[in-house]
């Protein structure tokens, strides 16, 4: 009889973990609003959270204060909801695909987002009524239909659906080039593809209440299913004989991820990585049985994502550093990391 | 006579001119002045005095206007500035050479924004937004020419469906110079390059020839197909002024074409453009006339077996002021060649 | 507690699976289902567990139809064991048996007693109740199978339904997994290729060749020196066994 390993959380510690992971979340979201090129001090940073709030009335100079509320505080905000958005995706696409490697991008949805922003900047679709975000948005949905139609509603199962991203994401990123290279000019296409190269630096408190409201109404609804997400693990049919509604549930959880992965990706652009890795380290911490995961990834996506954008704003002085380099270059190492104390745990 | 020379010649002699005959150009600046730009009106209650230019163009435009004094921050400078501007480049901070941070501009506390591309300023940008500045009562101004498009050719950025002319630069040198209060530089710094435009008209533009020209960006490899300057971008707004026509014929502004099409199009000149960013070897002009001349094929051109090649600053085919200068530049070696009248 | 098929037909594009068939169980009875590969024994099984909807026929469940039940109700009644269900997950084999409570449970209702105590008799009927915090990933093959069991027996279904359990165990797990589903007092339906152990294990036998049903009753009345030859394609002389008194095949090389 093999040792039994202890997992960090078992059922009582699982509350003790999250709210720690919560705090933890909270400090990295404070630090996010601490740091930055600016080199504001610390009681300015949270005076001018408290004045915003309307707790006081120090007197601050205008543009600090902006600068920590209507800027960073925003943003690591909505850093955090991405990232507790796409890792949330990650693991309940991991759990509907049968696949480790699935991740939010698997449905064809950044490609789509790429041609709806084209669509905009270059065709001139909407006749500049639509935003650039409202046009990526868009085009990321109609990559899911597209993929949702081609695997017969997902009733044709793992292989079916992620072949049909595949499908999708070469089809869009084709009509993205045509559109490029036919109507386009340099400046136009390197905007775009600027553009997608996910950042945080376009956001601001609209963004995240929009970003907010869609993840949490993602997580109840996941969470309402993540029986039904443990029931995956041995198949289709082994979940139906279980009593799992499969098709449904199939279809009404590819459409909330996409729906997530949509907004973030029309909003922030493609970051890659988070919805991959976080899922595993969350697992590795709490357990593959979802009603543990999902929250767990929530937060702990969420803390990644907020501490990566920090990084990538003060690592390169006058620069940022593409948020997607940062997932990447913390990430695979991870990754790695994870996948070596995995097999030396069975 | 070279176009640093040609630019010093004509501000001496418009400036006299000015002085001399015409009446006050330009009246100083009655506050608070508003302006619409690009379907916003903004206001301005004084002349800026710690200004931010994010973009080559527009930082271009406020130190030809003599602002350098009051300019506290640029960025977004794709090419070398100006030869003649350098001095007083060199005094103003540079915040990036690529796209800055909106923590970076607001470290140097500016009154005023002006902005040259919607990446930079504009609800699209990860840089920043109008309201960033509006809510600190930071002055802000994107460039018409960008906007005005949208509005035109329902088309956001705008692949030109008319070609491009100077107005909208002329539009923005008159508007900073208002918000600046030395509308009167303004002005002439317009009738400057009004009447450089028009020596090049008299010069070259009145010619029967109407030759046919290649405006050769850069490719990533010999193989690869070419970008070129537009029908209606600036490129062809310089064939035009010079009396000629793009060879291209698709509206795109930036079209990528393959050197058979290019043969095919048997332009009468080419123009080979120095890009100064190195990120491809045909980015130098050097590369780019040594593959015209070996090349087995494109060296059987008309163009590049009577030399006609000729060489331009990059920064001229991106639709600001520096496309006059690029114009000059051509003019003064299709004279050499032989090729104007 | 019977689960009854009436004239099941079902194809998948043009090849007919299964032609007419019916079958009963009745209540407590191991049903063995014989057919050689490719006779449509996986896809009945599926079509009584309701997963696959037949193109003609009916399935009841004490007589109601299957259709017209949901899919969580059939769950409560009738568990299903696959050939080969395997994951990746890193799931532990308590994970694995908890899975068998979800049909029972509420959308937002906790873990019962009710749930605990079918759990740990589920995995004490198999034998693994000392296994349970044990990774799936470090089980042999057999242990699996006796985990899917106890899955299947904490859905506390009524029917049971097997397909090919023993195909990649070794002869004492065949043995002993046969057993133990024969202990267990439900009404289960198995489908297997050991006809000698058919033999021994099952109360009744199901034949069926390209779909139709060639042949039910007990192994004594089933199985004939005749069915081996035409549906098997083997040579076997048969005989009861002096030591359990079931029929017995003696293969010819």
């Amino acid at each position: 009889m093999s040792p039994q390993p202890a997992r960090f959380a078992e059922q009582a510690g699982l509350g003790l973990f999250l709210v720690i992971a919560a705090i933890v979340l909270l400090f990295a979201i404070a630090a996010g609003t601490g740091i930055g090129e600016m080199s504001i001090p610390l009681q300015s940073t949270f005076a001018a959270v408290t004045n915003r709030l309307g707790w006081t009335s120090f007197e601050l100079p205008p543009i600090q204060e902006s600068v920590i509320w209507d800027y960073r505080l925003s943003r690591a905000l909505v850093a955090a909801c991405c990232g507790a958005g796409l890792a949330m995706s990650g693991a309940v696409l991991q759990a509907l695909l049968r696949n480790a490697l699935a991740e939010p991008y698997v449905l064809g949805i950044s490609a789509g987002a790429s041609t709806g922003a084209v669509g905009i900047i270059i065709l001139g679709i909407g006749a500049g009524t639509l935003t650039l975000s409202a046009g990526a948005f868009v085009g990321a949905f109609a990559a899911f239909a597209f993929v949702a139609l081609l695997s017969n509603g997902a009733r044709g199962g793992p292989s079916k659906t992620i072949l049909a991203g595949v499908a999708a994401s070469q089809l869009f990123n084709a009509l993205t080039s045509y559109v490029v290279t036919t109507s386009g000019n340099a400046q136009q296409a390197r905007d775009v593809m600027f553009w997608l190269l996910g950042s945080f630096g376009g956001v601001r408190w609209p963004e995240f209440y929009l970003v907010l409201s869609v993840v949490l109404v993602g997580l109840v609804i996941c969470l309402y299913f993540s029986r039904a997400l443990d029931a995956f693990a041995f198949g289709d049919d082994a979940a139906a004989s279980l009593g799992i509604p499969v098709g449904t549930v199939r279809i009404v959880l590819f459409a909330i991820t996409a729906l997530i992965t949509a907004t973030i990706v029309s909003m922030v652009g493609s970051i890659g990585f988070v919805g991959l890795v976080v899922p595993h380290a969350a697992r590795f911490i709490v357990g593959p049985n979802h009603a543990r995961l999902l929250p767990t990834c929530v937060v702990t996506g969420g803390i990644f994502m907020v501490l990566a954008d920090i990084v990538s704003r003060v690592i390169l002085p006058q620069q940022i550093l593409p948020i997607g380099v940062v997932t990447a270059l913390v990430g695979v190492p991870a990754f790695s990391i994870i996948l070596y104390r995995s097999r030396s745990a069975v | 006579m070279s176009p640093a020379k040609s630019a010093a010649a004509f501000i001496a002699l418009t400036l006299c001119l000015g002085s001399a005959s015409a009446p006050a150009v330009a009246a100083p600046t009655s506050y608070p002045l508003t302006l619409d730009n690009c379907g916003v009106q903004v206001t301005f209650d004084k002349a800026p005095e710690r200004a931010v230019a994010l973009g080559q163009n527009s930082a271009e435009i406020l130190l030809m206007l003599g602002l350098g004094d009051r300019l506290v921050g640029t960025a977004f400078w794709p090419t070398k500035v100006l030869p003649e501007l350098q001095d007083v480049y060199d005094k103003v901070k540079l915040l990036s050479v690529e796209t800055p941070s909106l923590e970076s501009v607001l470290a140097e506390n500016p009154d005023f924004v002006a902005a040259q591309l919607p990446i930079l300023m504009g609800p699209d940008s990860k840089v920043a937004k109008r309201e960033d500045f509006d809510r600190l009562d930071i002055g802000n101004y994107l460039s018409p020419g960008i906007c005005a498009t949208t509005l035109d050719t329902k088309d956001a950025y705008g692949s030109r469906a008319t070609l491009w002319n100077m107005d909208y630069v002329y539009q923005e040198i008159d508007e900073l110079a208002q918000i600046f209060d030395v509308a009167d530089r303004g002005q002439a710094l317009i009738a400057q390059f009004k009447a450089r435009e028009a020596a090049l008209r008299e010069r070259l533009g009145t010619d029967s020839q109407d030759l046919s020209f290649v405006f050769w960006f850069s490719s990533p490899s010999p193989a690869d197909d070419a970008y070129l300057g537009g029908k209606n971008g600036a490129s062809g707004f310089i064939a035009d002024l010079l009396g000629g026509h793009n060879a291209i014929d698709t509206e795109a502004e930036w079209p990528t074409v393959s050197w058979e099409g290019i043969m095919a199009a048997n332009p009468d000149v080419i123009v080979v453009a120095s890009v100064d960013r190195n990120r491809w070897d045909l980015d130098r002009a050097e590369t780019k006339i040594e593959f015209l001349r070996t090349d087995p094929a494109v060296s059987q051109l008309d163009a590049v077996k009577n030399n006609h090649i000729v060489v331009m600053q990059g920064a001229a085919m991106n639709p600001t002021i520096r496309t006059i200068y690029g114009a000059e530049e051509v003019g003064d070696q299709l004279e050499n060649l032989g090729l104007a009248k | 507690m019977t689960i009854e098929a009436d004239n099941i037909s079902w194809s998948i594009g043009k090849t007919q699976i299964l032609d007419r068939v019916s079958l009963a169980a009745t209540p407590g009875e191991v049903l063995g289902l014989l057919g050689p590969n490719g006779s449509g024994k996986s896809s009945l099984l599926r079509i009584l567990a309701g997963l696959r909807k037949p193109h003609s026929g009916t399935v009841t469940l004490d007589g109601t139809e299957l259709a017209h039940l949901k899919r969580s109700a059939i769950a409560r009644r009738v568990a299903l064991v696959e050939q080969h269900a395997s994951t990746e997950a890193n799931v532990r084999v308590a994970d694995v048996v908890k899975l068998g409570r979800i049909p029972h449970r509420l959308p937002l209702s906790g873990w019962t007693r009710a749930d605990e105590f079918a759990t740990s008799s589920a995995l004490e009927r198999v034998g693994m109740t000392a296994r349970r915090a044990q990774y799936w990933q470090s089980l042999s093959g057999g242990e699996r199978q006796r985990v899917h069991i106890a899955r299947a027996l904490a859905q506390t279904p009524t029917e049971m339904l097997l397909d090919e359990p023993t195909n990649h165990l070794d002869i004492q797990h065949q043995i002993e997994l046969l057993r133990l589903v024969a202990n267990l007092k439900l009404t289960s339906i198995i489908a297997m290729h050991d006809l000698n152990h058919a033999a021994m294990f099952c109360h009744r036998l199901v034949v069926l060749d390209n779909g139709l049903v060639v042949a039910t009753g007990t192994p004594e009345a089933v199985l004939t020196e005749a069915l081996l030859r035409e549906v098997f394609r083997v040579e076997a002389r048969l005989e009861p066994s002096p030591y359990h008194g079931k029929p017995h095949i003696h293969f010819l090389p």
